[in-house]
């Protein structure tokens, strides 16, 4: 992926990742501002429903007041026979409106329900064993009816005349209508649940109409509610049909729940806005990342220049030309690249100048001493014979014509000795350049190897040439390669002294050949195989040390390859790879 | 002058009487004393005239005039506005006559029970009600001790052994007895066929309950297990007053009785296998405005006795 496309993503990403942290963040807050005011709604249907559960009960406080300090109920209290005042509770609840009226005596046996008619002479039990009843204020009562049972809001009052007592327990049913006296805020509604069956039975969950379509949605939360005695809270529905309701356990006397109040809060708002940000969202978060692509794409384009400059030098340099610089154009770290990479270059050719020229002197070192040592084998008997002549001339002249034939002899024998080296020399001074043409190498390395089967066989070498039928034809300069073929084998000839295998093969290498050239002579180590391919250097004790020097020279100029893998004394391979 | 007036009978005017039953024939209703039947309207009204032939002489009232069907609150409404003079009484209205108006009541007449279905066949159920129902408290609330609480199917002042038939509530032993059954052979429906009585009836059904039966009030006009029916002792002697009842209540008929022992084992066993369930004994019991005197307007049995009335209309 090219570094420029690689900014761009990075900016394109960095841009979403923004917008998308800000979102997250707006959403949360919003979130949390959305919860916070639904609290504080939840908390005012509270304080509502407290306040008008108070001020019911205060009402229903009142009136059970009036109804024990009335005179009907005096004279019930001191009646010997209640019996009379059977129907008294109807007419008095009646009167007072209320729901639930019982007058009973004060060994706790009904005189009058007006609620349940028929339940006079049974006991009322708890009514005696509360010893402060006018101190208590009204609560909620479970109260059994003949067809069914509801939940009351209950106030009990005595009416004592000297030691006859009559209880006075009168209420209100807890029903749709209290619940319609409550009126919540928009997206909030009110629910009851009145605890009266074992288990839940979804026609007592009611709402300010009556009984509520889907009431079983809510049965976990009102049964943990029931269970726990303490508030609970749960979210009903997904997404805008969302409905969170909170529900409050609503206690009787002795404390246990026989009601849930629930405020059930609309997430419709919640999600909307929601969604809207999310829609904000998006619509910014693609703006941003068009607009990023268009400013990094102008801001990549000014980093990435001068990045895309020095690449192109460096690909020069690696190309030779070592002398390319790159244009300075800022003082930030990319001109100190620039700045660098230039100081660099410049470094490269002074320093290539330098190894060139040790080099040179080097070479021409080297030269000199091979030279010297080269000329000065045959310079030594030449000196010899001419200090023999000179000798037999002087003191043995009888001895002259012979010493002096002899002498010519050797004379013109190490001249063309000295002769042939020079030779040598001057071919590897004028290496020419090679003349390109398709050339089979399965052709060319049979008939080599042909040339050298006499001298192959003198030497005891058996010779394996495996050529590659699959080889392509490659371009190059089938005399200059025979030549590099033959340096190979007379080097391979040179380190099998005692005779071995030699074995050159071919290989098809795709569009190339590669030319292999193995011995299983003496080998070499590794520090004689970096250095085999510099001129004049010989592991021999005899020639030029030039041999190798013009294979590597050959197969440059070919653009080729060589490489020498050895191992001592197990043999040596040379592979040429070409095309 | 006009109190002294008062005292005095005299011949004339209408009597108007109210009854919330509705005979369906004169022969059932039966002609009071001394008058003849001018008018009979099947179930709404009845007309009769004094018989100037009268065995015993012309009663003073010229006829009495009797609204039938008329339910026990709109007579009582209409003895309050005058538009009544001689009306029935329910325990209820009797609570609340005012002091100085006139009431009479009869004997222990009428034997309110309960009488079962063929539908419940397990003796145990029925006995279980029987032992169930709280006759004390619907006799002291209810029927504000109008009448006598009751086993027997005839009345203590027709037999003088009624009181051997206990009458007396036992909660436990009713749930012992429906231990063992399943909640549907404990369900049962129950009809008042009066509804003057639907009170009675919702008490029996809350004392039930105690007694772990499920019984439920059904209108009087539809199908119940048992019924809350009253049968009217109309003969003063035993074997034909058990007789009678035994036939109102679908009972067999009774062997003809020699003694009181034979007349108590023929009512003993009828009660047996708690078919019909005995409640109460309890009178006729009217009242009269103020333009009625004389009396009283029935007799110890509960028959019309208008030829004692007259009726004064005051200025």
């Amino acid at each position: 992926m090219m570094f420029r496309t690689r900014l761009l993503l990075i900016f394109a990403v960095a841009v979403a990742a923004a917008v998308g942290s800000v979102e997250l963040v707006v959403s949360g807050r919003a979130r949390q501002a959305f919860e916070n005011m639904e609290a504080r709604r939840v908390n005012a249907i509270v304080a509502q429903f407290d306040k008008e559960f108070r001020r019911r009960g205060d009402e229903i406080v009142r009136t059970v007041e009036g109804i024990a300090a009335s005179t009907t109920a005096a004279e019930i209290a001191i009646s010997p026979d209640p019996e009379k005042y059977s129907l008294e509770g109807g007419a008095l609840a009646a009167t007072n409106r209320l729901d639930l009226l019982e007058l009973v005596a004060g060994d706790g046996a009904i005189v009058s329900s007006a609620q349940w008619p028929a339940r006079f002479s049974y006991k009322e039990e708890w009514l005696p064993s509360e010893p402060d009843w006018p101190s208590r204020p009204a609560f909620l009562k479970r109260e059994e009816l003949p067809d069914a049972v509801t939940l009351a809001l209950v106030a009990v009052r005595t009416a004592a005349v000297g030691d006859m007592k009559l209880y006075v327990a009168g209420g209100r049913v807890l029903d749709s209508e209290f619940i319609a006296s409550l009126v919540p805020p928009q997206g909030m509604r009110v629910l009851l649940y009145r605890n009266l069956a074992p288990a839940f039975a979804p026609a007592e969950l009611i709402d300010a109409s009556g009984p509520i379509a889907s009431a079983t949605l809510l049965r976990p939360l009102v049964e943990q509610v029931e269970k726990q005695g303490s508030d609970g809270l749960r979210t009903i529905g997904r997404g805008a049909s969302a409905e969170t309701f909170h529900a409050l356990p609503l206690k009787g006397r002795e404390n246990d729940v026989l009601g849930v109040l629930l405020i059930g809060s609309t997430r419709r708002d919640l999600v909307e806005l929601e969604a809207s940000m999310l829609r904000t969202a998006v619509v910014v978060a693609v703006s941003g990342i068009l607009m990023a692509i268009v400013l990094s794409w102008w801001a990549t384009a000014r980093i990435t220049r001068p990045v895309q400059r020095l690449a192109e030098s460096a690909g020069r340099v690696a190309a030779g030309d070592w002398g390319a610089t790159v244009e300075v154009a800022s003082k930030d770290e990319i001109g100190q690249l620039a700045r660098a990479f230039n100081r660099m270059t410049h470094e490269l050719v002074e320093q290539r100048e330098r190894l060139v020229q040790a080099e040179r002197v080097a070479a021409w070192r080297e030269l000199a001493r091979r030279l010297a040592h080269e000329l000065k084998n045959p310079l030594f008997p030449l000196q010899i014979t001419v200090e023999n002549m000179q000798r037999a001339r002087d003191k043995f002249p009888e001895q002259f014509d012979e010493v002096f034939r002899e002498g010519t002899s050797t004379l013109l024998a190490e001249l063309s000795n000295l002769k042939q080296i020079i030779g040598r020399f001057s071919d590897f001074a004028k290496m020419p350049a090679p003349e390109i043409q398709p050339v089979n190498f399965n052709e060319l390395v049979t008939e080599t190897m042909r040339l050298f089967e006499a001298q192959l066989s003198k030497a005891r070498i058996s010779a394996s040439v495996r050529p590659d039928p699959k080889l392509p034809l490659v371009h190059a300069d089938a005399e200059q390669m025979t030549r590099v073929l033959r340096n190979l084998v007379l080097n391979a000839v040179d380190a099998m002294p005692q005779g071995g295998t030699l074995t050159v093969r071919t290989i098809a290498m795709g569009a190339g050949v590669r030319l292999e050239v193995s011995d299983t002579g003496q080998g070499l180590t590794p520090e004689e195989c970096e250095r085999l391919f510099t001129p004049y250097y010989t592991t021999k004790t005899h020639g030029t040390g030039l041999g190798l020097a013009i294979v590597q020279s050959v197969v440059s100029d070919h653009k080729g390859r060589i490489a020498v893998e050895s191992e001592k004394g197990k043999g040596t391979t040379f592979r040429i790879d070409l095309g | 002058m006009a109190a002294g007036a008062a005292t005095r009978p005299h011949y004339g005017g209408t009597l108007r009487v109210e009854m919330h039953q509705a005979p369906p024939s004169p022969e059932v209703f039966g002609v009071p004393q001394g008058f003849v039947l001018t008018s009979w309207e099947a179930g709404r009204r009845a007309v009769f005239a004094a018989d100037e032939n009268a065995p015993g002489g012309r009663p003073f009232l010229d006829a009495v005039e009797i609204q039938m069907a008329r339910s026990l609150r709109d007579q009582s409404v209409d003895l309050e506005l005058g538009k009544a003079d001689i009306v029935e009484l329910s325990p209820a209205e009797l609570r609340r006559q005012m002091a100085g108006r006139k009431v009479w009541s009869s004997s222990p007449v009428r034997l309110m029970a309960l009488a079962f279905g063929p539908r419940i066949a397990d003796a145990r159920v029925r006995e279980a009600l029987a032992l169930a129902v709280d006759r004390t408290a619907i006799h002291s609330v209810l029927l504000q001790k109008q009448g006598e609480i009751s086993g027997a199917l005839l009345p203590q002042w027709l037999t003088g052994y009624a009181f051997l038939f206990g009458a007396a509530a036992d909660v436990a032993r009713a749930q012992s007895l429906v231990a063992g059954l399943s909640p549907a052979d404990r369900t049962l429906s129950l009809a008042a066929e009066d509804a003057a009585n639907r009170g009675i009836a919702d008490r029996i059904q809350l004392n039930a309950r105690d007694a772990h039966l499920m019984v439920s009030v059904v209108p009087s006009s539809g199908i119940a297990d048992v019924r809350l029916v009253e049968a009217r002792i109309a003969f003063a002697d035993a074997p034909h007053a058990l007789a009678s009842v035994a036939v109102a209540f679908g009972l067999p008929e009774p062997p003809a009785a020699r003694s009181p022992e034979e007349q108590y084992a023929a009512e003993r066993a009828l009660l047996d296998g708690f078919r019909v369930i005995p409640l109460f004994h309890l009178p006729d019991v009217y009242g009269a405005g103020p333009r009625v005197q004389g009396g009283p307007v029935i007799s110890p049995l509960g028959e019309w006795r208008f030829d004692s009335l007259w009726v004064e209309d005051r200025p």
